[in-house]
């Protein structure tokens, strides 16, 4: 459980209602269906296993109070609490001095929101790590064994690489002032004079498609290839 | 007094302790249950089965709870649905167990009841 994602967060939650609230010796959370999905790795199976058993037993019963929301259990040496967040249940054992108002505020805004938070993320698409464009200088390529690839510095090329963890960088869009856009192959300029001076070098018949000549401006940007 | 006479006695204040709750706003009802008797007072009959399960279910389970979470001798156990709270406990050997509106204070009823 500790690889999911979903469950390095909740164990995270649960870490930090600890520090929050000292009294609490174990916790756990757990779906209704009994799996189990974060909690202390100290609490052994066998307890886990016997804890959502009562659970379930408690729980089919409780329909006659409408459905079960919290359990309490007061003990001379301690107290469990078993509070319903979300859909799922988070059980925690504490001292039996721990103040139960405090507890109870402290989980229900915690693992609430971190839920929240967690469907929020889930659902919504990660935007894609912001690749900064630079503006380039235009070029013509020509000639007979131009290709269809532009060219532009490889030390741009490296610096878009490391920031989107990428090996290499093989395709960009281009977009020309005028609004239109073209993705096409990159490569690392080969002409030395030209190298560290912002350009890009752009094949005769790409210039027609992006209506731009020679030394006007494009927005340059790696694309996915 | 015999043993018996007075645990006879404290089952009693107990009893009248019950009689002076029940009738408080929010109270739904109670079920005392001995080795071998027991008391029901429900506002609704028709959910006495229902009731009687749900708190020795209760009992069942904060006994369990208590020894996987080595938490002792359970004291209390309270319970919160929807809408209704159910507070169980020993009372004198007796397994206690009172339905309340969940807005009831329960805390309050186990001062009362003087078995904090």
């Amino acid at each position: 459980m500790d690889k999911d994602p979903y469950a390095v967060v909740l164990n995270n939650a649960l870490t930090e209602i600890k520090k929050i609230c000292p009294d609490v010796s174990r916790s756990f959370i757990f779906k209704k269906d009994g799996m189990i999905v974060a909690g202390d790795p100290e609490i052994d199976e066998k307890t886990l296993e016997g804890i959502i058993e009562s659970f379930q037993k408690i729980a089919e019963k409780a329909d006659t109070i409408g459905s079960l929301k919290t359990l309490y259990v007061n003990g001379k040496k301690g107290k469990v609490i078993l509070s319903s967040v979300n859909d799922m249940y988070l059980a925690l054992a504490a001292s039996k001095n721990a103040d139960t108002t405090y507890l109870h505020s402290v989980t229900c805004v915690i693992i609430p929101t971190v839920l929240k938070l967690l469907e929020t993320t889930t659902t919504t698409p990660i935007p894609l790590q912001s690749t900064p464009s630079k503006q380039l200088i235009v070029d013509t390529l020509s000639g007979f064994f131009v290709g269809d690839s532009v060219q532009i510095d490889i030390k741009i090329i490296e610096e878009w690489a490391k920031l989107l963890n990428q090996k290499s960088v093989d395709q960009v869009e281009i977009e020309a002032f005028g609004g239109k856009t073209t993705q096409c192959k990159v490569k690392e300029i080969n002409d030395s004079k030209l190298k560290g001076k912002g350009m890009i070098r752009i094949p005769e018949k790409l210039c027609k498609t992006l209506e731009v000549k020679k030394g006007e401006l494009v927005k340059v940007k790696p694309a996915s290839s | 007094m015999s043993v018996k006479n007075k645990s006879k006695n404290d089952i009693e204040i107990v009893q009248e302790k019950l009689q002076n709750i029940k009738g408080r706003e929010g109270i739904i009802g109670y079920i005392l249950r001995g080795s071998n008797s027991a008391s029901i007072d429900l506002k609704d009959p028709t959910k006495i089965i229902d009731y009687a399960v749900l708190s020795a279910t209760a009992f069942e389970a904060g006994q369990n709870m208590s020894a996987m979470f080595e938490i002792g001798e359970v004291d209390s156990i309270i319970m919160e649905g929807e809408d209704t709270k159910l507070l169980s406990m020993v009372a004198n050997n007796h397994r206690l167990s009172i339905f309340m509106e969940k807005n009831v204070d329960h805390k309050k009823l186990c001062k009362d009841l003087n078995l904090t």
